[in-house]
């Protein structure tokens, strides 16, 4: 009798813990879900949605504040999105906020993301709708990185050519790296320009001890040194 | 003299036509649909004495605490290792894509789906319904349902209907704890490489986790449960007499049960997805 009392005791802590596991489960995934929690909806009206879910997330900030409740087609070129946003962020949301769908990562999910309004603009309205933004399509990264990559390689291919030129010693430049009698003709007027500085340093030495000069040479000592 | 030759090779040629017609296709195919008839029968015989008082809520608690409780430890380590193992084997391919922070959540998704459930309702079709098998089977054959009857209980009341409803209600709650230390066992995986705090860990899990993940998966542990019990429970209350008869019960409620668990499985999965 004893025993059957204390299998029945632990029978009922197994099964009280299992339903409390389940109903921690369900709790954090209701939390995730704003079930739990006082939340206020707006809408956008986006004209592509880019494969976004209903139950993607929200940020604001780059904080995840809601889900995304409802996706439904207005017309042939508009979609509306309504979103569940917490209370609490309410007042961080301005009028001229703006919603756009960005995207977790390359491989992520969608995400709305509201930017920041005007400080000085009234918190936007319940059931309100909010300015979007047109989404950053794949498709339109590829076709601009396409651009890029035929303008890289046209760029690269002048590259060559000119590379090509300088290696065979053609134009100036490639005559200055490769043509050698051009360095020693270079190297000659160097040596040249030196034996001149040094003829004319000389020649000025003399000019200062000519007597012809030194009274104006220590009269501009003289006021140099005032 | 001629003719009863004649005739006795027509009975040869008829016997050996309809031999080759029994063996072995169509013998088994009528064995078959026979088998399915009777476990059709014994399930709505389930229905309608478990909806009938008296209730046998004493046994009921019985076989709850044997069938669920004792056989937490078992599914607690084979959670355990589940959850550790299946974290260690998806590392390496998740870090090639350089998705190690996706580890967490897609272990979750794997095993509140799909992995927790169905690994927990194998094992316990291996140790409860080979035990519901071979305890039934024994009783059929010691006589003791017939015993029963006798004295004026209702054996299919008190044997099968406890058992069928304890193995209903326990597998879930089983399911409930291996999905948890199964968790657990991956947290522990992701830390083995990496360091995740605890709260970052459970953060992903739950931000990956879905209504659509956790409540189709809870409710096909009921119909795990319950083919659980009643396949256990047909075998042994059906089994042949002799001890040859209490092996083949059990043998067979665990490979009819493991079965069935992977074709209510597979069905599930197919309702779930007309959801998604």
């Amino acid at each position: 009798m004893e025993k059957q009392k204390g299998n029945t005791i632990r029978l009922g802590i197994f099964v009280t813990l299992g339903v409390l596991f389940l109903i921690i489960g369900i709790y954090f995934i209701g939390q995730k879900q704003r079930l739990f929690s006082n939340v206020f909806k707006i809408s956008g009206v986006f004209k592509n949605v880019s494969g976004l879910q209903v139950g993607n997330n929200v940020r604001f900030t780059g904080i995840n504040v809601g889900t995304v409740e409802d996706i439904e087609i207005i017309n042939d070129t508009s979609v509306r999105v309504d979103m569940v946003i917490e209370e609490k962020i309410h007042r961080f949301i301005k009028k001229d906020a703006k919603a756009t769908i960005g995207s977790e990562g390359l491989m992520g999910n969608k995400t709305i993301n509201i930017t920041h309004g005007t400080s000085k603009q009234k918190q936007i309205e319940e059931d309100g709708f909010i300015a979007t933004g047109q989404p950053v399509e794949t498709d339109e990264i590829l076709a601009k990185l396409k651009t890029t990559a035929d303008n890289a390689a046209t760029i690269t291919d002048g590259l060559a050519a000119v590379m090509q030129n300088v290696s065979q010693g053609k134009g100036t430049i490639g005559k200055l790296f490769m043509d050698t009698t051009m360095a020693e003709t270079l190297d000659q007027t160097i040596t040249n320009l030196k034996r001149g500085t040094k003829g004319f340093e000389d020649n000025m030495d003399a000019a200062k001890n000519s007597f012809l000069l030194r009274g104006g040479m220590k009269r501009a000592k003289k006021n140099k040194e005032k | 003299m001629g003719t009863d030759k004649n005739q006795t090779s027509k009975e040869e040629k008829k016997s050996s036509v309809s031999h080759i017609i029994e063996i072995p296709l169509v013998g088994s195919l009528k064995n078959f649909f026979t088998e399915v008839a009777l476990i059709t029968q014994f399930i709505g015989r389930y229905f309608k004495e478990s909806l009938k008082p008296p209730y046998e809520f004493k046994e009921f608690f019985r076989q709850s605490y044997f069938i669920g409780y004792k056989s937490l430890g078992l599914v607690a380590i084979t959670g355990f290792i589940m959850g550790l193992v299946l974290t260690i084997q998806a590392r390496p391919t998740m870090a090639e894509f350089g998705a190690e922070a996706w580890v967490p959540g897609m272990v979750a998704v794997s095993i509140v789906r799909e992995i927790g459930p169905v690994i927990t309702a194998l094992i316990c079709a291996g140790k409860i319904g080979s035990g519901i098998g071979a305890e039934l089977g024994s009783m059929n054959v010691t006589e003791q349902i017939d015993a029963m009857e006798v004295s004026g209980i209702n054996p299919f009341k008190y044997l099968v209907v406890t058992r069928v409803m304890a193995t209903t209600f326990m597998i879930p709650i089983l399911v409930i704890f291996s999905d948890v230390i199964s968790l657990y066992g991956s947290y522990i995986g992701v830390n083995i490489s990496d360091k995740v705090s605890f709260s970052l860990f459970f953060a992903k899990v739950f931000e990956s986790l879905d209504f659509i993940d956790l409540i189709p998966a809870f409710i096909k542990t009921f119909f795990f449960g319950f083919i659980i019990g009643i396949i256990g429970c047909y075998k042994g209350y059906n089994s042949k007499k002799g001890t040859e008869g209490v092996g083949q019960a059990a043998n067979s409620a665990v490979v009819i049960a493991s079965l069935m668990v992977f074709v209510i499985d597979m069905i599930a999965v197919q309702i779930t997805t007309l959801f998604m």
